[in-house]
């Protein structure tokens, strides 16, 4: 307990990714004339935006899509990068944070679950090269399994950290206000953190106890191609 | 080469396995986080977080080595850990990656592929003995390892298939014999047994040929029934070496020694006779009787093996010296294929980098070791001459060594006087590097003033004059030697003149006592003719014909 009020007065950090690259996750689902178009990848908010229009002219030619895409295509890109840039700049609370990331997620055929731990405050961390890891590791072999892995996590630690500027935001008020709130607040703002102390203090080992194994273990199924077509139809219904 | 006892790791086999490491991370230890690992992983170590400790690294550490070493052929996967451990995975990995670069975990397990055969190839053997040194490349291929089935896979191939421990004759023997032990017919004739013909140019062996090798050099009709016999007596092979019959050979040796009859007899499938012929044919195969003549001698002195090394080039072109430490330099000679073996081992953890103050620790030896050999005086000159030259060179030197001088010299008057020839070498290297050691320490106070760079230059300089100061004794020598050869020559000339005009001389008497010989008869016959002729004339020739008779008598003897 002595260090944490120690690592928790650390200075609060401008908002960014909490990664050592910042990327934003951009997740795609637009659909004109009954042609669908969904695809998830990254983007790094540093680029100057006429990249973006560029970048969906080559997609519709590369995939073949109607040009009606294209403004489509740059329009969700422009608007989630608005987003992100509208946090910039805020200042976020990312000291002693912990939290699980969970994953579900289907790629073609492959499901893929696990659950593992990410640490906000380390700026180190890549999400790409953890799932490169993940797929060599598992042998996984579809190309597509990686990227969707590091733009799940990267999509989980952006809203982590919108939370946290949020937190931040609220932290300071009750600091000029509510002193006793404080603590509360932080709390409740981060719902997922992990208590640290518990897992790190003195006496217990960072050796996770038998019965969790299989929690933070990686399950990976293959469907067969009915199970896929049946899912897809059932995905298709729920968004509509 | 790491005991892994069992300390963090209760679940682990109680007794003492054996594990390789890289040698360049000979570092780690159990007990301690070493410098490096603080260097790699900075955020464990700052303090920063309270998830990001050094015990906490430690247990990362520890779980994750012995995780590892539950399966050593086995490819230990992040994936597969991460499940264990609390924490952020983003950091496991780094630690993880940590281990994997430096060797501690999956040392030498093969990538992904076939991996239902790394499992035999990755293994090592517990029971290898202490004395022997597994060599172990990168390239798992090479490891000591226990794989029963290489024999037949040298079978089936019919290719020629080394062991893992090959020695030179197995690799080049039959490159020597020129002819090369070809399978020619070994599509049919493997099991009727293999041919070879007497003759030496026809060598037709068919696949089992590999067995033949040691009887191929001798190419007589005993060599012939020789195959003969093994192919129909021995199916498993009298001649082929499995490793693990090697390796329990090995075992054995480093047990009993000499003991012949109990080897053969604890390696069973083998003859005496076989035992020994293995053993020498392996690479380190003297080596190992070595060291099991003077247990443990081999590999107490491998610490100052370098020196050894140099005292051994040393003293290859001294020969006197030498004889009376014949005993020793043998010794050394093991020494130095031990460390060759050593030298060339990436995974031995004993190794460690060589200081600037260890080159000099040896090179006063070896500065040491030269005055040895000849003697204080010309030590203490080639010193002095040193020390002399370098003044010349520089001001400040000739300042410091103005009262250095006789300590300096004296010092290695002394090391010469402490070591007599008739010594063990061994000892005197040792000695010799704790009187260096001892010695230093107890100049350092009155040379203070001397920096520690001139010292060392001092100390090459003297070396370099001790060693010229050799090769002029040496050159000195060898000019007598040529002078005294060149007085024999002369000498055997002479003589051999001396025998011809003796030879000579008595020929001449010869011819000599002829001439007189001849003179005599010439003599008698003159007379013979002159008593004929009187006879002829008293008994009353007619006159006319008596003349020419007589003439002629007379033209015959004129």
């Amino acid at each position: 307990m002595k260090s944490l009020p120690a690592v928790a007065s650390k200075p609060p950090i401008k908002f960014r990714l909490p990664t050592a690259e910042n990327l934003v996750p951009i997740r795609l689902d637009i659909e004109i004339d009954g042609q669908r178009f969904k695809d998830a990848f990254t983007w790094n908010p540093a680029d100057p935006d006429s990249e973006v229009v560029v970048f969906a002219k080559r997609t519709v030619k590369d995939l073949k899509l109607p040009p009606a895409f294209i403004t489509q295509i740059a329009h969700s890109i422009q608007t989630q990068l608005a987003e992100f840039r509208s946090y910039e700049g805020q200042e976020m609370y990312t000291g002693e944070k912990i939290v699980p990331i969970k994953l579900d997620l289907r790629v073609n055929s492959t499901i893929i679950r696990d659950q593992f731990l990410w640490d906000l405050n380390n700026l180190e961390s890549d999400p790409e090269e953890f799932a490169r890891t993940f797929c060599e590791d598992l042998g996984i072999v579809d190309p597509e399994i990686g990227p969707a892995i590091a733009v799940a996590i990267r999509e989980q630690l952006y809203e982590i950290a919108i939370q946290s500027v949020a937190s931040a935001r609220e932290s300071r008020i009750s600091k000029k206000g509510r002193r006793g709130a404080e603590h509360v607040t932080t709390s409740k703002a981060g719902g997922t953190v992990l208590d640290l102390v518990k897992l790190f203090g003195g006496k217990s080992s960072v050796l996770r106890k038998r019965k969790e194994w299989e929690l933070y273990e990686p399950i990976i199924d293959i469907l067969s191609n009915e199970e896929v077509s049946a899912l897809d139809a059932r995905e298709e219904r729920n968004a509509r | 080469m790491e005991d892994a006892s069992s300390k963090s790791f209760p679940a682990n086999e109680p007794e003492q396995d054996l594990y390789t490491i890289p040698s360049y991370s000979s570092w780690f230890t159990w007990d301690e986080i070493h410098e490096t690992e603080k260097q790699a992983l900075k955020e464990f170590f700052d303090g920063s977080s309270i998830s990001r400790t050094p015990k906490i690294y430690k247990e990362y550490r520890d779980f994750i080595i012995n995780k590892y070493r539950e399966e050593p052929s086995r490819r230990l996967t992040f994936t597969e850990v991460r499940k264990y451990l609390i924490g952020d995975v983003c950091l496991i990995h780094k630690v993880f990656r940590l281990l994997e670069r430096w060797g501690l975990i999956n040392f030498g397990v093969p990538t992904e592929d076939s991996s239902g055969d790394e499992k035999l190839k990755g293994r090592l053997e517990d029971g290898v003995p202490n004395g022997i040194r597994v060599v172990s490349v990168p390239n798992p291929n090479k490891v000591v390892l226990l794989t029963p089935n290489v024999k037949d896979e040298a079978v089936d191939k019919g290719g020629f298939r080394l062991p893992p421990l090959a020695s030179y004759l197995d690799v080049f023997g039959d490159l020597m014999r020129e002819k090369g032990l070809i399978c020619e017919n070994c599509g049919e004739g493997c099991a009727s047994g293999r041919y070879v013909s007497a003759k030496q140019g026809g060598f037709v062996i068919c696949v089992r040929c590999f067995k033949n090798e040691n009887y191929g050099e001798s190419k007589t009709a005993d060599g012939f029934k020789f195959s003969d016999s093994t192919s129909s007596s021995d199916d498993h092979g009298s001649d082929v070496w499995t490793d693990a019959e090697t390796l329990l050979l090995l075992e054995t040796v480093l047990k009993h020694g000499d003991d012949w009859d109990l080897v053969a007899q604890n390696v069973q499938t083998k003859s005496k006779l076989d035992c020994i012929l293995r053993l020498i044919q392996m690479p380190f195969g003297e080596l190992m009787l070595g060291s099991t003549n003077g247990k443990g001698g081999a590999s107490n002195s491998s610490g100052n093996n370098i020196n050894n090394r140099q005292v051994q080039a040393n003293s290859i072109d001294t020969q006197e010296p030498i004889k009376t430490e014949n005993q020793c330099h043998e010794n050394m000679d093991e020494t130095r294929q031990i460390r060759e073996d050593e030298t060339q081992d990436p995974l031995l953890k004993r190794r460690c980098i060589g200081s600037f103050a260890d080159s000099g620790g040896s090179l006063m030896k070896q500065v040491a070791l030269l005055a040895t050999m000849m003697g204080p005086h010309i030590a203490a000159a080639g010193t002095k001459a040193a020390i002399a030259a370098l003044c010349n060179e520089n001001e400040y030197a000739q300042e410091m060594f103005e009262g250095e001088e006789v300590s300096v010299t004296n010092y290695f008057g002394s090391l010469t006087s402490k070591n007599e020839p008739g010594r063990v070498c061994k000892v005197d290297d040792m000695e010799m590097g704790e009187k260096c050691i001892q010695s230093e320490p107890q100049e350092t106070p009155q040379e203070k003033l001397v920096p520690l760079a001139l010292r060392f230059r001092t100390g090459i300089a003297a070396a370099l004059g001790t060693a010229a100061a050799h090769a002029k004794l040496l050159a000195d020598q060898e000019d007598r030697e040529i002078e005294r050869l060149v007085a024999t020559i002369i000498e055997m000339q002479i003589r051999k003149i001396h025998c011809k005009i003796k030879h000579f001389e008595e020929l001449e008497l010869i011819m000599e006592k002829e001439y007189t010989h001849i003179e005599e008869l010439k003599e008698y016959f003159i007379a013979e003719r002159i008593n004929v002729i009187c006879e002829a004339l008293r008994v009353g020739i007619s006159r006319w014909k008596d003349h020419t008779s007589v003439k002629s008598v007379i033209g015959s003897i004129f």
